[in-house]
């Protein structure tokens, strides 16, 4: 540093004198002045990540403001048939995710709809509609059951008894009338036994009196037969012989059982066995007396997963029970011309509409119901929602439909609407009182700015839970309740970010050259002094705005806020009571089976606070004259 | 600084009395929500005769008892409006026996006098009826505990950790991914990201339980179901340690006196260890005692998504619209507040100990 400059390479021509001749003290500048908030716009570019911040950051603002407005759409309007659609994306559709369609599992397949020729079958028509099942998708699988239906098939059965030291029979559904000169027998499976000492389980049939005697005992596992003629002393006085299929079992433990695979009952030349129990039919057989329990084991239900239309059904044909005629009638004239009505050669009690008429069918008439001279019919019909509630096409759902059918999408933009303008009207209000209160304390110091921190401490000092439950108790959860939460301590921040100002300026030479000339301190506050400190202010504002968001989005999550159903105006718009919260309140019941209500939400509230602090963060920089050239 | 901490520790008393004495005086003054069973509602009335928040009368005039079952029946029935608000007309026949609260004040003073004599807190009304809201406090309170000190000693290694890594590695691609990183994790709530863990790694992966096991369950699940409300819990501070620490450690790292400590021979690592990182912690051992505060009262939220049976979850439910327990929720809230106060006083302290240039509180 010290050496000097003896660089001989320097081309003597280009050495100029700027001013020799010239006095420039008294000369304009050339360049232009870089001010307070030239020099902030300059660090501010600086920063790209900051910027492109920013720029998402009121991207985000202005669709939250357009998109409620030019949809249209009224978003109190409730349309439980297009609730819980999944997501469905233009373009994307055509490769098979976000196409509309939700995969559904476990659904028990009807076993009358199992196609021969494929061995697949479809569960209830009325929820799942087989026409929108993808029926490439369509896969059906066997889980275990246990409960006594029809659709629980195949297995063993458990004879036991609930209580040690009983009785108790078992008897197949009838009676029958076997012929006993061509050898009747029964028939046992069995699959497992654990019999104690001095439990026995016996099969007993009618001896011809009336009285039921035991023709044998099942003793081990493996398939026996037992003949019925055992049972009566001259089967040939007999001329007419009914008997019941009877079981027997008595335990001395209360873990005894007997597990069966089958029973039959039959005899020489029968065309079909008189009895021919297993699985769901060895389930049925009725418990006469004592406390005899069947239970099922190894038996099986037929399930089937498949990829379902969600939007072709809510579109469809679906069945009214109840439709006032007065409203069929409005449907009819109002689509005068595509309602004409076919003769239903079936149903005489009903009819067709044409194809394109809202109404697809009437099934029958109620019987006319008289109230106040007033004649009131319904009919039976089948709508077509689609063409009802005047969806052209199959409508794109973005992010899928809330569980009121509306559209999450559109409703998300309406919910940061929302946060956005509880969050900045807080935020307001919060700035507010804090520049009044800091200023006030700063400048004058002394006493009044000992006392004003230590209330503002005591205030600091109280935990929101404690606010919460006062304003709640007081109010109930609400609109109201948020605010107070948001705004009891919510302009410390800024109260305090404006008194260090204060007492940084306050002192200054332009200060005291203003009081000499006589300014009250309103003026110096207002005037002189705020402006000054005013960078710093902005900045703490702002930052305060994410925080108020989020304070409201949590509260509102956990119930206290502002719900649906709730409605507030500011000025003669209304808003509506959803907000990010709220919904992600909705989601969260909904969190297994449909993420999609929570994914959306979640993604706009995250993107929001990213570059809401970002941008806090850039604006901190750039009000800070410090970092002047640092960069 | 003995006189600075007397002064401190006393002011603390003097907001913790003053927040206290507020809550219960709003709280009582507002509509009472009493136990709903019959039975249960005389337990807790001649409980609040013998604490002293109520008196008992007995209205035998058959003109009064008229007029009474009269207002009870349809309030704004009668012109004149004799009905005390929160007391309870017990209707016995020919004659009502009422049960009267006592004003506010007096209240407020025996309020204060059985908790200082007898440490009697109350009895819940509505959540556990006529059960001692201390000793709901204090079955919850160890879960909670135990959730908030596991996330602590979490975070703060795992923050100090990657603070130093961004600090010493400035501007270098490690740097700007752990400050990406930290921007995304401080501005995401932590029910957004306590939502997608469990999402992700309950029910999607099946690593992990998806809410917190009861009590009487043992075996390895008591230890896993910490995992996802430990994270949610502590992501948030995590990342505002590991900005604070890099900020303080780059600051110092370029200091004047860290040159002089590499110049006298030390090592880099030495000359951080030694001296870069004490001079850092001064205002980060603070900041973490005051981040403890944040993370119980962010635990309510955790606590309620994950099921936890903790102190916040209780103070959810003690809120449960028309349902209120305002006892109750007096109990959760001066637990609170005497746990966020103290944990400021530690911080005020720690300045002082931590640093003893900071003489704080010194006369001038």
């Amino acid at each position: 540093m010290n050496e000097k400059n003896t660089n001989p390479n320097v081309d003597k021509e280009k050495l100029q004198f700027v001013q020799r001749d010239e006095k420039i003290f008294d000369k304009k500048f050339e360049t232009k002045p870089v001010g307070y908030f030239k020099d902030a716009m300059i660090r501010f570019v600086k920063n790209k990540t900051n910027v492109v911040a920013t720029v998402i950051l009121f991207t985000l603002i202005t669709l939250s403001i357009l998109i409620p407005t030019f949809t249209n759409k009224n978003f109190t309007e409730l349309e439980p048939r297009m609730a819980f659609l999944p997501p469905r994306v233009p373009i994307v559709e055509n490769f098979g995710v976000l196409d509309g369609n939700v995969y559904i599992e476990n659904q028990q397949v009807l076993p009358e709809t199992i196609d021969p020729e494929t061995g697949l079958g479809v569960p209830n028509q009325t929820r799942y509609p087989s026409e929108y099942i993808v029926m490439d998708t369509l896969v059906n699988y066997e889980i275990g059951c246990s409960e006594i239906t029809e659709n629980c098939m195949g297995g063993l059965v458990n004879f036991a008894n609930r209580e040690t030291d009983s009785a108790s029979t078992f008897k197949a559904p009838g009676s029958f009338f076997p012929e006993l000169d061509s050898n009747p027998t029964i028939t046992i499976n069995v699959s497992e036994v654990q019999l104690a000492e001095g439990s026995s389980f016996s099969v007993l049939v009618n001896d011809g009196t009336g009285n039921y005697v035991s023709i044998g005992e099942v003793e081990e596992a493996g398939e026996v037969t037992f003949s019925v003629l055992d049972a009566i002393e001259n089967p040939d006085d007999l001329f007419f012989y009914p008997t019941e299929l009877r079981l027997l079992f008595e335990n001395s433990d209360q873990s005894d059982y007997v597990r069966l695979e089958n029973v039959l009952f039959t005899f020489d030349g029968a065309e079909e066995p008189l009895v021919d129990a297993s699985g769901y039919d060895l389930a049925r057989f009725e418990t006469l007396d004592g406390t005899g329990r069947l239970t099922r084991f190894e038996a099986t239900i037929t399930m089937s997963s498949f990829e379902f239309d969600a939007y072709g059904a809510a579109l469809g044909d679906y069945r009214i029970a109840n439709f006032s005629k007065s409203e069929y009638e409005k449907i009819v004239e109002a689509n005068s011309g595509s309602c004409n009505v076919i003769e239903n050669p079936d149903n005489p009690d009903g009819w067709y509409l044409d194809e394109g008429c809202p109404v697809r069918e009437v099934i029958r008439t109620s019987e006319a119901v008289v109230v106040d001279g007033v004649e009131y019919v319904s009919y039976e019909v089948i709508m077509n929602y689609g063409l009802y509630a005047g969806y052209d096409t199959v409508p794109y759902y973005l992010a899928g439909t809330t569980n009121t059918g509306r559209d999450l999408f559109n409703l998300a933009w309406v919910a940061l609407r929302t946060s956005l303008l509880i969050g900045v009207s807080a935020a307001l209000v919060n700035i507010t009182i804090g520049i009044i209160y800091g200023a006030i304390s700063g400048y004058y110091g002394g006493k009044v700015d000992i006392l004003m921190e230590r209330f503002s401490e005591i205030i600091a000092r109280i935990p929101f839970l404690v606010v919460l439950a006062i304003a709640v108790a007081y109010i109930g959860p609400g609109i109201t309740t948020l605010f107070i939460v948001l705004i009891v301590s919510g302009w410390i921040g800024v109260a305090s970010v404006t008194r260090t100002q204060f007492y940084r300026y306050k002192g200054r030479e332009y200060v005291l050259a203003s009081r000499t000339l006589g300014a009250k301190d309103n003026r110096l506050i207002f005037r002189h002094i705020l402006p000054n400190g005013i960078g710093t202010i902005i900045t703490a504002s702002i930052l305060s705005i994410p925080l108020v968001i989020f304070t409201e989005s949590t509260l509102s999550y956990l119930g206290f806020g502002i719900g649906h159903g709730q409605s507030f105006s500011i000025g003669p718009i209304t808003f509506s009571g959803v907000s990010i919260g709220v919904l992600l309140a909705d989601g969260r019941a909904e969190i297994v089976s449909r993420p999609y209500l929570t994914i959306w939400p979640a993604v706009i509230i995250s993107i929001l606070m990213i570059t809401f602090n970002l941008f806090g963060n850039a604006l901190r920089d750039a009000f800070n004259p410090s970092l002047r050239g640092s960069e | 600084m003995l006189r600075y901490t007397m002064i401190r520790t006393v002011w603390v008393f003097i907001i913790l009395v003053t927040i206290l004495s507020i809550n219960f005086i709003l709280l009582k003054n507002a509509p009472e929500y009493p136990p709903t069973i019959e039975e249960q509602r005389e337990i807790y009335y001649a409980r609040q005769v013998s604490d002293g928040y109520m008196t008992i009368e007995l209205e035998r005039d058959p003109e009064m008892v008229e007029i009474i079952r009269q207002e009870l029946r349809e309030p704004a029935a009668s012109d004149e409006y004799t009905l005390v608000r929160n007391a309870w007309y017990r209707d016995e026949g020919d004659q009502f026996r009422i049960y009267k609260p006592v004003p506010l004040i007096n209240q407020y003073f025996n309020w204060v006098r059985n908790i200082v004599t007898e440490w009697n807190w109350g009895v819940s009304t509505r959540v556990q009826a006529n059960v001692p809201v201390f000793d709901i406090l204090l079955s919850r309170i160890p879960v909670t505990f135990q959730l908030n000190i596991v996330a602590l000693l979490f975070y703060i290694p795992i923050g100090f950790a990657l603070g130093i890594l961004a600090a010493l590695r400035k501007n270098s691609f490690l740097d700007n991914f752990i400050s990406v990183a930290v921007m995304i994790l401080i501005s995401l709530p932590s029910f957004v990201t306590m939502t997608f863990l469990v999402l992700v790694f309950g029910y999607g992966l099946g690593w992990l339980p998806v809410q917190f096991p009861p009590a009487d369950v043992t075996g390895s699940i008591r230890y896993t179901a910490f995992v996802l409300p430990v994270l949610g819990l502590s992501f948030g501070a995590l990342a505002s340690l590991t900005r604070t620490s890099r900020a303080e450690l780059s600051e110092v790292l370029t200091s004047e006196f860290l040159l002089l400590a590499r110049t006298k021979g030390l090592s880099q690592t030495q000359a951080v260890l030694r001296h870069a990182m004490r001079n850092s912690m001064v205002p980060l051992v603070p900041g973490i005692i005051a981040s403890f505060v944040g993370l119980l009262s962010g635990s309510v939220i955790i606590e309620v998504i994950y099921s936890i049976p903790g102190t916040g979850r209780i103070f959810i439910r003690a809120m449960t619209q028309n349902n209120y327990d305002f006892n109750l929720i007096l109990g959760i809230t001066a637990f609170y507040t005497v746990i966020s106060l103290f944990a400021i006083l530690l911080v005020d302290l720690s300045y002082g100990l931590v640093d003893p240039r900071i003489r704080m509180g010194a006369r001038k």
